[in-house]
Formats: C-alpha cells, structure tokens, sequence
C-alpha cells in the first residue's frame, strides 16, 4: 500500500508578537497574504504536504502560537511534541532579534528530554530600507546555535517555500540516519504507514459507531 | 429552537418597536425589574436586545453603569495619565487588528483605533499588576462599537473582574483550569465530540483558548455573537462553556 505522505513533522512557529508569524504561515499554506492578522489568542494549527524528492512527501502540521508572553504557559506545552521550528524575528524591529537567546532558552527548558531542529528566520524582508538587523550579525548568531538563518518575505513570497523545505529536508535527513526516531507517545515524527493505521482501525472496533466523521 | 434558546431570525418592524418600548421601560425602572423581575429579563435577552439599545443595556446588565456611576471621573484620571511605555508598545502593535473591515476600526489612527487605545491603556493602569493582554483587544472593540469609551472601560472591567476573572493575567491560570472543566463537559454533554476529541488527541486549550479568551467575538457569525453577548451579560460567564458545548455537541449530531 502506498502512503499519501512518508512521514509526519509537526512544526512549531514561535517569535515576538507582530514579527508575522501568522502571515508567514498563512503564505505558504493558502499560498495569500493577509495584509492584517488578528493577533494570535493560544495557538492555531495549519498543515501542508511537501514534495522532498519526487513522490516522496511529507506532511507537515504546523503550530502557530501567540507572541505575547502572557501566552507562553499555553505555546510552550507545543514545544515539546515538536520535531522543527522556525523562530522569527522581525529584521525591521531590532528587540525581536534581540529576544530570540531569550527564545531558545524558553524551548530549551520545555522540550526535554527532545530537541528541536531550528531554523533562524529574519521575517519581512521585503522592507530592507527600514532595516534593523544587518544578515551578517543574524548569521553569526545562528551559527553560533547551530541555525540556519534565511530571511523571508511573506508579502512579497520571497523564500518562504524554502524556509519550510529546507527545514523539512534537513530533518528528514536525520531522521534517515537515525539521529531522530519515532518514539511512541512523542507527536514530532509520525510514519504514514504504520502506526497510524493499524491504530485507528483497532479503535474504531471500540469505539462509538455513532460517530459521522 | 437551538439548544441555547436562542432563535436567529428576523424580527419584522412592528416586533422590533414593541420590543424596544418594553426595553425602554425597563431601563428606565432597572432596580424595580431587576429585584422583582429578572426572569422576565432574562427572557427579554434571551429574544434579542433591540440593537438600538443593545449598548445601553449592556451597561446595565453588567454593573459596567454602576461602576461608572462609583467611579465618577476616574476614567478622565487615567485616560489623562501617560502609559507605562511597555504596555504602550504592545496596545498600538494591536490597535489596526482589531476588526480591521469593520468602518469603525478600518482607519489607522482614526476615532475607533484611537477609543480602543484609550481603553486599554487605560486598564492597564487600573491594574498596573494584570497589565495589558492581547485577547482584551477584540473585546473592548466589540464594547466600543455599541458605547462611548467611558462606558466600555468600565464594562470591560466587569468582564476582567466579575465575568471572567483571572482570565487575562500573568499565568493565564483560569483559562487553563476552564480548558479542564470544558473537557469533563464535554465527556457529560457531549460524548460523540468528546471521544472524537480525545482520539486525536485535541487538547480544549488548542481550540477554546480564542473562543473564551475572546468571549466568541472572533469565532462566530456576527449576529450570533451579539445575541451569545446578550445571554452572557444577562445570566453571566456559564454562557461561555455552554456555546462551546452546543458547538460541538451540535457538530457532531446524527444527520448534520
């Protein structure tokens, strides 16, 4: 039986409020922008399939979070089932890249005993007159954590299939050498064929024939 | 008849006069309906507050006008007073999201965006310790777009205080704890939904978060979030977990 997807990676979006993570998102899974987005209450969940390699797809879900710090005793329950990240900052907005030591500290401390593959990702670059944040002191310091840095354009679509497909790539990578694995009660990388399936029919036995969906 | 009791229809002219006459009256002689009363009012909110005094009697049912009355020209004090500039930030970040096609709120800087500004700085310095969180926003633009500034703060307030306390503080702790409460709910009320729920393993505080934080101001059609607001301002924040229960309950009905 051929799978749909290969495999399943649940993503997590996580930044300072306003950098456009919502936009971001939206872009490369409606493939529009918003020119306003309501602010992010909680988190909100999109997903996408993406072709790595001819015939070979991935499904990714991916969890958008709120910003604001109040909300982190909520997002920060998403870290720990999440495989890949993307943290952005806002190049145009100097605090936003200032704040994101302070971010990956925060997944750090709740994603244990996981990791999360991240990328760096220098949002709204289609406003470079009015930047804040030189590519040189954003690569440096996502080297320094062992990031990637890429920078994106959600108005204008610059890079934002490759900020998901490169991400997607790399962690498909490790998840061919082994170095990330799937692990019962952990939601970061799902197979397409069999955990699922033989899951769900098992429970449909039991469970409540009246359910329509 | 829905679940709630609330019948979304259209009301024809003559209904409509009859209806604000009665509500009319019993603005005009509150204290004697409300101690003798209320199940009439109850059933008055429950067919729809004539929308052209659906503002006022906002006010009235939540105490937002006897706040105001207490509190004589407290809101003046601090919407003359300057912000803390850290929350000052994060309000203007948010004031052109709020209802952004709506014509009170569509101009940057314009009457709407500067009264919600108003408002919310203003909370902040009420309770400098809760601060400014941005589910806020969307409430208070639903209260301006129905009273002036003044007003809205002070039902604001109510709601922060009195309908949904702890709701928009530091630890969000109320909503969480809600988010638990909704989940044996739901095992209760609804079970189709909630075994559905649990299989894929949705967690309330995914999906209820926006929908209580916000009190369904951005979830629901617009006229039913006028008519949830009657109830919840009428009978208090039960209203909430309720919607939420016939929401799912109603999704997952046989034949639907």
């Amino acid at each position: 039986m051929e799978a749909i997807w290969l495999y399943q990676f649940r993503l997590i979006v996580i930044g300072d409020s306003t950098v456009g993570k919502s936009c971001l998102i939206r872009r490369f899974t409606e493939g529009r922008f918003a020119q306003v987005s309501d602010p992010t209450v909680g988190v909100d969940f999109f997903s996408r399939l993406v072709e790595i390699e001819p015939g070979k797809r991935i499904k990714l879900q991916i969890w958008d979070t709120a910003g604001q710090e109040r909300f982190r005793s909520i997002t920060r329950a998403y870290y720990r089932n999440s495989v890949g990240g993307l943290l952005l900052f806002d190049i145009t907005n100097r605090r936003s890249f200032q704040n994101v030591h302070e971010w990956l500290e925060e997944t750090k401390v709740h994603v244990q005993p996981y990791q999360i593959v991240f990328v760096l990702v220098g949002h709204k670059c289609d406003l470079d007159t009015q930047r804040q944040v030189t590519r040189h002191e954003a690569e440096k310091l996502a080297a320094a954590y062992g990031m990637k840095y890429i920078e994106t354009s959600a108005r204008d679509a610059i890079n934002v299939e490759k900020a998901f497909t490169d991400l997607t790539r790399d962690i498909y990578e490790l998840v061919k050498r082994g170095e990330i694995s799937i692990q019962e009660g952990w939601e970061g990388v799902k197979s397409g064929f069999v955990p699922n399936v033989v899951h769900s029919s098992e429970e449909v036995v039991k469970s409540d024939r009246r359910c329509l969906c | 008849m829905s679940p709630l009791g609330i019948r979304l229809e259209e009301v024809s002219l003559e209904v409509l006069r009859q209806r604000e006459s009665k509500w009319l009256d019993m603005l005009n002689n509150w204290d004697k309906w409300m101690a003798k009363k209320h199940k009439k009012i109850r059933l008055r909110c429950q067919k729809g507050i004539p929308p052209s005094l659906r503002g006022r009697a906002w006010q009235y049912l939540s105490g937002g006008k006897v706040k105001l009355e207490q509190n004589a020209g407290r809101f003046d004090e601090l919407d003359l007073s300057p912000g803390d500039p850290k929350w000052v930030d994060v309000i203007e970040r948010d004031l052109h999201r709020q209802f952004p096609f709506h014509e009170m709120f569509v101009s940057r800087g314009g009457h709407g965006q500067q009264d919600l500004f108003r408002v919310l700085k203003a909370y902040t310095l009420y309770r400098p310790e809760e601060g400014y969180c941005q589910a806020q926003a969307p409430v208070a633009a639903v209260l301006l777009m129905h009273m002036p500034a003044e007003q809205a703060f002070w039902c604001l307030v109510q709601i922060c205080e009195k309908y949904l306390p702890g709701y928009y503080s530091e630890k969000l702790e109320a909503i969480q704890l809600d988010g638990e409460i909704l989940f044996s709910l739901l095992q209760r009320f609804a079970p189709v939904a909630y075994k559905h729920l649990s299989k894929q393993k949705l967690d309330p505080i995914l999906y209820m978060t926006e929908w209580f934080m916000c009190a369904f101001s951005r979830t629901l059609p617009w006229s039913s979030v006028l008519r949830v607001w009657d109830m919840f301002f009428c009978e208090g924040s039960a209203w909430v977990p309720r919607v939420a229960l016939c929401s799912w309950g109603g999704a997952f009905q046989p034949g639907t």
